[in-house]
C-alpha cells in the first residue's frame, strides 16, 4: 500500500500536512492568544525541501501524473526558499496589520502546495488542479485586508480575470484531449511527435489556448492587465510571494508542457512566443518608467522579467533552459526581497509604496536603503549581483540559438529599466525626506534576518554563480 | 412484431397507473393524515363528505379549482407560476426511478418479463438524489418571485435546510450502496432477497441501523414535513413560502410535499426494507408464496405505508423544533453521525470479506 | 421500462399534470381582483418596503460549506460501489481524504459557521470571555 509510488509526494505532503495544522491551530486558536502557525509552517516547508533533497536524481514518479525530476524539485527547492522567506517577512507584517494569522499562513501553504503540484505536474489535469489549488489561495490572499477598498478591488479583478484565463486553459486541456486522446504530458508529446501540424490544425488552437492559460499566470504581455492593479492592491508581502511563486510555479509547468508535449511543434510556438517575449520586455519596462507607486514599478518590472524568462523559453538550447532555472531562482530571491524592504517600512495605516516615501531613507534606515539597492541592482541586472547573471545566460542563451533580435531588444530594455531601479536610489540617497511624511516603522527581528539573507544570496550567488548553474543545467539534463 | 408492441403498451401502462396512483396517494395521505389526527385528538376529522368524510379530497380540490388565481403586486410573473410546477414536476420525477415490484410476465401475457417501475436505470439513486434536489428550487422560486417577506423568508429557511440534511442523507445511502455494489434500486432490492442467519429477513436494516434512523430523520426534514416544517412554520411565517399562493398554484405545493414523502418512503423500502423482499423483518412461510404469485408489490405497497404511517405519527406526536437547533442538530450531529456509520461500514464490509 | 425513457415520460406528465390544472383553474375560478387582495400579507397591514432585502449571511456560508461537503459526496458515490474491488488501500485513501476534510470541519465549526441563532452567538462570545 505503501509502495515507492507515494515518494514524488511526499514533499507536497509535508507542506500539506503544515497547512492543514496551521489551520487546526488557528480553529483552536482563542482570540489574542500567539501561536507559532508561522514556525509551523517553517517546519512544513523544510520538511518539503530535506524530501526534494533525498529525492534528488530518483526520478520517483507518483501515479503516472506526479513525476519529482531534477527540474521538478530545482522548482520546488526555490519555491521552499520562496516560501520560507514570505513567511518570515510576514511575521511582523502579520502582527502589524493585525491580519488573520492561521489563514494567512494556510492559504500561504495552500498555494505552495499547488505551486509544488504544477512543477511536479505530468498530466494536463494535475496541472489544471495545481493552477487553481495556488490561484484560489492566492486570490484570497490578495484582499486579505479585507477593509481596505483597493486590496477588495485587486482581489476582485485578480479573480474574475484569473478565472477567465483558467477556463482558457481547461478549453486547450479539452482540444489537447480530444486531439490526442490522453491528458498525459508524456504520452501526449509522443502523439505529437508522429504528427505534423498541416496533419491537423486544431493543434495549434489547443497550443494556442494552452499558450493563453500560461501566459496570463506568467502576466506575459497583451495578458498582463491584471498585474499592476493587483501587486498594488495586494499587501506588499502578498505582492512579492506573487510575483516570485507563482511566475516560477507557472513558468516550471508552461516549460515542461511547450518543451516536452509540444516539442514536435516548437518551430510552430517558438514564433508566437518570440513576440510575446519581445512584447512583455519592451511594454513592462516602458510603461514601468512612467510609474510613481513602487509596488505598481515592481509590477511592470515583474512583467518584464517574465518577458526575459520567455526569452530563455524560445530559445530553449541547452543553455536557456538552464538559464529559466537560474533566472527563476535570481529573480525569486531579488524580488521577494524588494518587496519585504516594502512591506516592512510599511505601518498599519498605510503602505509605504510611493516612490516619495523612500525620499531620504538613507538618513532615516541606512541599513534598509542599503539592502534596497542591491535588490533593485540585482533586478536591473548590474554586476556584481545575481540579476547580472541571470541575464547574462539568458541572453547568451538567445545569441547562440541565433535569436538576436531577442538579445537586443533584452539588453535594451534592461538598460532603460535601469533607469527606473535607479531612480529609487536616488530618491533614497540624495533626496531630502518630507520633514511631514510620518517616519516609517522601524525593521527588527525575522524579517531583518530574511532581507539578510536574501542579500547574501544576491551577492553571493552574483560572484559565485557556478555550483547552482551546475545543479540548473543538471537538472535540466536529466529530460527534455 | 405484436409482441413488441403490446410489450411497449404494458410499459406505458405501467408508468400510467404510477403516475395516477401517485396523483391518488397524495389525495389519500391528505385524508389519512386528517384522519389519523382526528383520532389522536380524539375527533373524528373530515366525515361529512361521502361515507366517513372518505370523498373529502375530491371536495377540496375541487373548491381550490374555483377559487381566484392570486398574485401580488410585484411578484415575478413567470417564476411565480413556474414555482409549483417545478415543485410538482420534481416530486413526479424523483419517483420515476424507485422500483415498486418485481419482474413480472403479468400472468404470462408477455413472453418476456417486465419490470415494474416507471424507468430502469443503472445509477437509480443517484437520479433520486439529484431530482429531489431539483425540488429546492420551486420552493426557492415561490418563496424570491412572491415579493412577500414571510415568503422570502420560508424559501431561504426552506433552501438552508434542505441542502444541509441533504448531506447526511445522501451519506448514509452511500453506505447501503457500497453493501449492495449497485447504484441501481432494483439491484439493491434484489441484494435483500433471502434470509440472515435461517430467520431474519435479509434486509439491509439489520446492517445498518444507524442508517436508517439518519435517513428516516434527513427524510422528514427534506420534505419539510414536522417537526421539521419551517419552511411553513405559522407561528412564526404565516404560511411560509407559499403565503401568497391561492388556488391550484398552492394545491401543487402540498401535493408535491406528499408525493415526496412517497419517494422518501419507496425508497427507504427499497434500501433499507428488502422492497418486494421479505414481508416481515422474520421469514414467515408467506414469504415464497408471495414471491411464486407475483405479489412483491403488495408487499412494497405495505411497507410504504407503514413508512407513511410513522410520518404522520411523528408530525402529530412531535412538537416543532426551533430552526437554529434544526441546522445545528443536521451540521453538528447527523452530519458527523452519519460520515462516521459510512466509515465503520466500509471497515466491516472490508473485514468480513476478507475475513 | 429500462433506461432512461421513463423517466422523461414522467417529467412530461408533470409538466402537463401541473399545467393542465393551472389552466382549469384560471379558466374556472373568479376573477375579481381589487388592490388589497393583490398586496403581499403582511398580517394585515400596507406592506411596508420591498421585499428583497439582504439576508443574514448566514445563508450564503451554508450554501458555499454545502457545495463542498455535497462534492465530497458524490465523489464517494463511485468510491462506495467500487470498495469491494478497491479493498483496503482504497479505503485508506479515503478515509485520508476524510480526514483532510475533517480539519475543515472542524475550523467551520470552531469558527461559528454551524452556529444559528442568538443563543449560540451569546454562548460562543461568554465563552472566548471566559478563556481570555
Amino acid at each position: 500500500m505503501f509502495n515507492s509510488s507515494f515518494d514524488a509526494v511526499v514533499p507536497m505532503l509535508c507542506v500539506v500536512l503544515a497547512a492543514l495544522a496551521s489551520m487546526g491551530a488557528e480553529a483552536f486558536r482563542a482570540k489574542d492568544e500567539e501561536m507559532p502557525i508561522g514556525g509551523l509552517g517553517i517546519v512544513g516547508l523544510a520538511g518539503a525541501g530535506i524530501s526534494s533533497g533525498l529525492l534528488w536524481n530518483r526520478n520517483a514518479a507518483s501515479f503516472g501524473v506526479l513525476v519529482a525530476d531534477n527540474f521538478a524539485l530545482f522548482v520546488t527547492l526555490t519555491l521552499v526558499i520562496v516560501g520560507i522567506l514570505t513567511i518570515m517577512f510576514s511575521s511582523q507584517v502579520l502582527r502589524r496589520d493585525q491580519l488573520p494569522k492561521g489563514e494567512y499562513y494556510a492559504l500561504l501553504l495552500f498555494s505552495l502546495v499547488g505551486m509544488i503540484m504544477m512543477a511536479m505536474a505530468n498530466d494536463l489535469l494535475i496541472v489544471f488542479i495545481a493552477l487553481e489549488t495556488l490561484s484560489l489561495s492566492v486570490y484570497v490572499l490578495t484582499g486579505i485586508r479585507r477593509d481596505d477598498p483597493k486590496a477588495t478591488e485587486a482581489a476582485f479583478k485578480y479573480f474574475l480575470l484569473g478565472a477567465f484565463s483558467s477556463a482558457f486553459f481547461l478549453y486547450g486541456i479539452a482540444f489537447t484531449y480530444g486531439l490526442t486522446g490522453t491528458t498525459r504530458l508524456d504520452q501526449v508529446g509522443a502523439y505529437l511527435a508522429a504528427q505534423s501540424m498541416s496533419d491537423n490544425p486544431l493543434i495549434l488552437v489547443a497550443l494556442g489556448l494552452l499558450l493563453v492559460g500560461f501566459a496570463f499566470k506568467i502576466s506575459a504581455v497583451p495578458f498582463h492587465m491584471w498585474t499592476p492593479d493587483a501587486y498594488e492592491g495586494a499587501p506588499a508581502i502578498v505582492s512579492g510571494f506573487m510575483s516570485t511563486g507563482v511566475k516560477a510555479a507557472a513558468f516550471a509547468a508552461f516549460a515542461r508542457v511547450f518543451l516536452s508535449s509540444f516539442e514536435p511543434f516548437s518551430a510552430d510556438w517558438a514564433p508566437i512566443v518570440w513576440i510575446l517575449a519581445a512584447l512583455t520586455m519592451i511594454l513592462g519596462t516602458v510603461v514601468g518608467v512612467a510609474q510613481s507607486n513602487l509596488k505598481r514599478m515592481l509590477a511592470y518590472s515583474s512583467i518584464a522579467h517574465g518577458g526575459y524568462l520567455l526569452v530563455g523559453l524560445v530559445a530553449a538550447n541547452q543553455v536557456g533552459k538552464a538559464a529559466i532555472l537560474f533566472y527563476l531562482l535570481a529573480y525569486a530571491v531579488t524580488n521577494l526581497a524588494a518587496f519585504g524592504v516594502i512591506a516592512l517600512l510599511s505601518s498599519r495605516e498605510k503602505e509605504t509604496d510611493e516612490l516619495r516615501d523612500f525620499a531620504g531613507l538613507w538618513h532615516t534606515h541606512p541599513a534598509l536603503a542599503a539592502l534596497m539597492t542591491v535588490c533593485l541592482l540585482s533586478l536591473g541586472g548590474l554586476p556584481p549581483t545575481v540579476g547580472f547573471i541571470g541575464k547574462w545566460y539568458i541572453f547568451s542563451a538567445a545569441v547562440s540559438a541565433g535569436y538576436y533580435g531577442l538579445a537586443v531588444i533584452g539588453v535594451l530594455t534592461s538598460v532603460i529599466s535601469v533607469f527606473f531601479y535607479l531612480r529609487v536610489v536616488v530618491m533614497m540617497y540624495m533626496a531630502d525626506r518630507d520633514a511631514s511624511a510620518p517616519v516609517p516603522s522601524q525593521v527588527t527581528g525575522l524579517g531583518m534576518v530574511a532581507l539578510a539573507a536574501s542579500i547574501v544570496a544576491i551577492i553571493y550567488l552574483g560572484i559565485l554563480p557556478t555550483p547552482v548553474l551546475d545543479l540548473a543545467a543538471e537538472s535540466i539534463a536529466t529530460i527534455f | 412484431m405484436d409482441s413488441i408492441d403490446l410489450r411497449l403498451l404494458v410499459q406505458l401502462g405501467v408508468i400510467g397507473l404510477t403516475f395516477f396512483m401517485l396523483i391518488n396517494a397524495s389525495a389519500l395521505l391528505v385524508l389519512a393524515e386528517r384522519k389519523f389526527m382526528g383520532f389522536m385528538q380524539q375527533r373524528y376529522g373530515p366525515y361529512l363528505v361521502g361515507p366517513h368524510g372518505v370523498l373529502q379530497p375530491l371536495a377540496d380540490i375541487l373548491k381550490l379549482l374555483f377559487k381566484e388565481e392570486l398574485r401580488p403586486k410585484g411578484a415575478d410573473k413567470w417564476l411565480f407560476t413556474l414555482a409549483p410546477i417545478l415543485s410538482v414536476t420534481a416530486a413526479f420525477a424523483a419517483f420515476a426511478t424507485v422500483p415498486w415490484g418485481a419482474e413480472t410476465t403479468l400472468f404470462g401475457l408477455l413472453d418476456e418479463p417486465i419490470k415494474l417501475g416507471v424507468a430502469d436505470v443503472n445509477v437509480g439513486v443517484l437520479v433520486v438524489f439529484a431530482i429531489t434536489s431539483m425540488g429546492v428550487y420551486g420552493i426557492v422560486l415561490a418563496g424570491w418571485s412572491s415579493n412577500s417577506k414571510y415568503s422570502l423568508m420560508g424559501g431561504l429557511r426552506a433552501s438552508a435546510q434542505m441542502i444541509s440534511y441533504e448531506l447526511s442523507y445522501a451519506t448514509a445511502l452511500a453506505a447501503v450502496i457500497m453493501l449492495a455494489g449497485s447504484l441501481s434500486l432494483r439491484e439493491v432490492v434484489d441484494a435483500q432477497q433471502g434470509t440472515w442467519l435461517g430467520f431474519l429477513s435479509r434486509w439491509y436494516l439489520f446492517v445498518q441501523p444507524v442508517g436508517f434512523i439518519i435517513y428516516i430523520i434527513a427524510g422528514v426534514a427534506e420534505t419539510n414535513r414536522a417537526p421539521f416544517d419551517f419552511p411553513e412554520a405559522e407561528q412564526e411565517l404565516v404560511a411560509g413560502y407559499n403565503t401568497e399562493y391561492s388556488s391550484v398554484r398552492f394545491a401543487l405545493f402540498p401535493q408535491a410535499e406528499y408525493i415526496n414523502m412517497v419517494t422518501m418512503s419507496g425508497v427507504a423500502t427499497s434500501l433499507y426494507l428488502g422492497g418486494w423482499h421479505g414481508l416481515l423483518p422474520f421469514y414467515t412461510p408467506l414469504d415464497p408464496l408471495i414471491e411464486a404469485n407475483g405479489l412483491g408489490w403488495l408487499v412494497f405497497l405495505a411497507k410504504v405505508g407503514g413508512i407513511l404511517f410513522t410520518y404522520i405519527w411523528v408530525r402529530w406526536t412531535v412538537p416543532r423544533y426551533r430552526y437554529d437547533q434544526l441546522m445545528q442538530f443536521g451540521w453538528k450531529w447527523l452530519f458527523p453521525a452519519s460520515v462516521i456509520n459510512l466509515i465503520v461500514t466500509a471497515a466491516l464490509m472490508l473485514y468480513v470479506l476478507n475475513a | 421500462m429500462d433506461g432512461w425513457p421513463g423517466v422523461v415520460i414522467m417529467i412530461a406528465l408533470g409538466v402537463g399534470f401541473a399545467a393542465v390544472m393551472i389552466g382549469l383553474s384560471v379558466l374556472l375560478g373568479p376573477k375579481n381582483p381589487t388592490p388589497e387582495k393583490l398586496a403581499p400579507y403582511e398580517c394585515g397591514m400596507p406592506a411596508v418596503g420591498d421585499a428583497r432585502e439582504r439576508h443574514s449571511v448566514k445563508f450564503y456560508l451554508v450554501a458555499m460549506i454545502f457545495l463542498l461537503f455535497d462534492i465530497e459526496i458524490a465523489f464517494l458515490y463511485p468510491w462506495a460501489v467500487a470498495l469491494r474491488d478497491l479493498g483496503w488501500p482504497g479505503f485508506v485513501q479515503v478515509v485520508t481524504f476524510f480526514l483532510i476534510l475533517a480539519v475543515g470541519y472542524v475550523y467551520v465549526w470552531r469558527k461559528g459557521v454551524l452556529d444559528w441563532g442568538p443563543v449560540a452567538r451569546a454562548t460562543r462570545a461568554a465563552a472566548r470571555r471566559e478563556a481570555a
